[in-house]
């Protein structure tokens, strides 16, 4: 069992240091925008002006993790679909019109995808294993797999996260790159895992990703018999698509909350945490991450109490 | 249980399969020279003279995609030549880019500056998840596809992932490595640096002064003990151990002290259960950067005290070749392991005063190589090591 004992997101939800979100969550509508915290409480002024909000939203989020835990983290796992787009489209944009030989590095600097966990082990002078994941709409999920493997290797304190910011320019890929109806927003979600219990209410049991160009319900099936349970036994499925809206008892379409960024399926299980400590009736919780056609994500959450 | 590696693969500018690399180390023939593309030709480059259709054709790949994917199904299918597929064999693929298809992207985005219709199907190359999942797609592999991007050292995290997959039971066997190709995005960046030099680089010596660019891919298939039972595949070397370390120093610069090298050099041999003695040779990072060679020759001197094993960068070969640079070396390791050879560090002539290490300065064969150490360390202090020993 992998314990959650603590997890933080910054979104285009009130979802900042909340002693659970479900108070403030409310599906999207209309014009919305990121709710982003005093950023200058985590990062110097001088340091936060050249930052992104990709930077801004990880270095923050992992910062008030730690904060939480008392144990420095021993591993730091990030997932990131497109990762620092600000500074990627900066650093194009400069190369195709600034002229001459001096062009200021910083945007190019920080436009590699491994900048958010580096930053946080730069700020947190943590020299602990540290990367970076990237795998389209399950970099959030191969992030957590190493997270959780680094508890099985016998690390204590294990700091996972998934951040993706948008950018004018994505509206341009919709329909080609990006298939999707909902808006494009940002997000970034942090947790502390561990393997003992501590003051957690809610376990990982499980996470699989699959890249297949088919996938099925008996995937999802056997997912959880190899977990112990069935769908019965399942109170909430969290997915980003429909399909198992008429199968489930109680159904989200986790999109609906967080916007479109391809790592969404990492403020789930802040949802599905969260869910577990208001309904104390409910056991466990599947995140069904099917946000693209190729791609299948499957994470099992669960109140600690629960057997499998 | 033990990690073996049953094939490998490599593409770089000194030749487009194991093979020829190895022809190209034995003569000491850099595949570095004056760039051939717009944006490379003011610079010395490790520039593989195929464009990406002709690469296509010449390999008979299935999929129009960037460079980097299309550099990354060449060499993997290159080490996964021989094996089969099988649904009772769990087979993921780990790849390590840095930049993904930007070398196709930049080319739409700047259409769409200048305000030409850009095609906007080209951008779909752009995730670096996407190339893996070219590749992986190339060689029939579903399930686990996974990307690491950890700038320079992505594809010794790959590496490393896979065997820690294999380990903990979740695979059976994984192609693992990394791909970058050459892209005007990559170019202007170190540029912006300014760590470039304009002549051959010299890793590890005084008169240093920065890198030069490569492009290219390499991969390894590694499987289980229990898994070369099914395949009956050939073991061709072991990997032993590996260390990942965050230097946690400066956002582009390594420590002084090479401190988040030592650390992943330390933590490699602990898994490998190996001393600093065991180990016959170094392929060492060796940008060429005044930095990283200083940084990494006072980590080599802190772990290795006073007994320093042979040691020498390829990257005067081949470039640097940012991500795939860890998979490219792993491949040279092995090559070396089989044929106990020493790889020269080409264009040394004199040794950094702070230090006086001295790399190998001249090809040789059949030297007793048991162990072989490789380092990887990339922007953002991210430091790996991998260790690969003989059967």
């Amino acid at each position: 069992m992998y314990f959650i004992q603590h997890i933080e997101s910054i979104t285009h939800q009130d979802s900042f240091q909340k002693e659970n979100i479900w108070n403030e969550l409310k599906p999207l509508a209309g014009e919305n925008e990121l709710i982003s915290p005093d950023y200058k409480n985590y990062i110097p002024v001088a340091a936060l002006r050249r930052l992104s909000t990709i930077l801004r939203m990880g270095i923050t989020a992992a910062k008030a993790c730690q904060e939480k835990v008392p144990a420095e983290f021993d591993a730091i796992s990030v997932g990131t679909a497109l990762g620092c787009l600000t500074d990627t489209e900066k650093f194009l944009v400069t190369i195709n019109t600034v002229s001459g030989d001096v062009l200021s590095p910083t945007a190019f600097i920080q436009s590699t995808h491994n900048t958010i966990a580096g930053q946080i082990s730069l700020d947190l002078k943590n020299h602990a294993y540290n990367m970076t994941h990237t795998q389209n709409a399950l970099s959030f999920e191969v992030a957590l797999k190493d997270g959780l493997l680094c508890i099985d290797e016998g690390k204590h304190s294990v700091l996972v996260g998934a951040a993706d910011e948008a950018i004018p320019f994505l509206e341009r890929l919709r329909g080609s790159l990006i298939e999707t109806t909902y808006p494009f927003t940002s997000g970034a979600t942090f947790m502390v895992l561990s393997g003992e219990k501590g003051n957690s209410i809610a376990s990982i049991r499980a996470c699989n990703v699959s890249f297949s160009d088919k996938h099925t319900e008996t995937q999802v099936e056997q997912f959880l018999e190899a977990n112990h349970c069935s769908l019965q036994d399942v109170d909430l499925i969290l997915e980003a698509g429909f399909d198992f809206k008429s199968k489930a008892k109680n159904h989200i379409s986790f999109p609906e909350y967080t916007g479109f960024y391809q790592s969404a399926s990492a403020f789930a299980v802040h949802m599905a945490n969260d869910w577990l400590i208001n309904h104390v009736n409910d056991s466990r919780i599947l995140i069904v991450n099917n946000l693209e056609l190729n791609k299948l994500g499957l994470t099992l959450i669960s109140r600690n109490e629960v057997e499998a | 249980m033990r990690i073996y590696v049953t094939g490998y693969g490599v593409i770089s500018s000194v030749g487009e399969n194991s093979e020829e690399n190895l022809l190209a180390l034995r003569s000491e023939k850099t595949g570095i020279k004056q760039g051939k593309k717009t944006y490379t030709e003011r610079f010395k480059v490790g520039e593989i003279h195929w464009s990406n259709d002709e690469l296509v054709q010449r390999f008979n790949l299935t999929q129009h995609a960037s460079r980097t994917a299309i550099l990354g199904m060449i060499a993997a299918k290159e080490a996964f030549n021989g094996h089969l597929l099988d649904p009772e064999i769990k087979t993921g693929l780990i790849s390590g880019t840095s930049v993904g298809g930007m070398d196709v992207s930049e080319i739409a985005y700047k259409d769409f500056l200048s305000g030409e219709s850009d095609d906007l199907n080209v951008y779909k190359n752009h995730p670096s998840g996407t190339t893996s999942e070219q590749i992986a797609k190339e060689l029939g592999i579903d399930g686990y596809v996974n990307t690491i991007s950890t700038a320079c050292s992505s594809a010794a995290n790959s590496i490393m992932l896979g065997a820690r997959m294999l380990l903990s039971g979740q695979l059976d066997r994984a192609v693992v490595g990394g791909t970058d190709g050459l892209s005007q995005f990559t170019i202007a960046g170190f540029r912006s640096l300014m760590i470039f030099d304009e002549e051959w680089c010299r890793p590890f010596d005084e008169t240093r002064k920065g890198i030069n660019l490569g492009e290219g891919a390499g991969f390894l298939v590694l499987e289980t003990e229990e898994t070369i039972k099914k395949t009956g595949k050939k073991p061709l070397a072991i990997l032993a151990g590996w260390g990942n370390a965050s230097d946690a120093y400066h956002q582009t610069a390594s420590s002084p002290e090479g401190y988040g090298a030592t650390l992943a050099m330390k933590s490699a041999l602990s898994v490998a259960g190996l001393k600093p003695d065991d180990i016959d040779y170094i392929n060492a990072h060796g940008t060429a950067t005044p930095n990283n060679d200083l940084s990494e020759s006072h980590g080599i001197k802190t772990v290795f005290g006073s007994s320093i094993p042979p040691f020498s960068s390829t990257k005067s070969y081949t470039g640097h070749t940012l991500a795939a640079s860890g998979g490219i070396e792993a491949v040279f390791a092995i090559l070396a392991l089989n044929k106990g050879l020493l790889l020269p560090n080409l264009n040394f002539k004199q040794a950094i005063e702070e230090t006086g290490l001295v790399p190998v300065k001249s090809y040789s064969e059949g030297n007793d190589i048991k162990h072989i150490l490789s380092n990887s360390f990339g922007f953002g202090g991210n430091n790996s090591t991998i260790i690969l020993s003989k059967v």
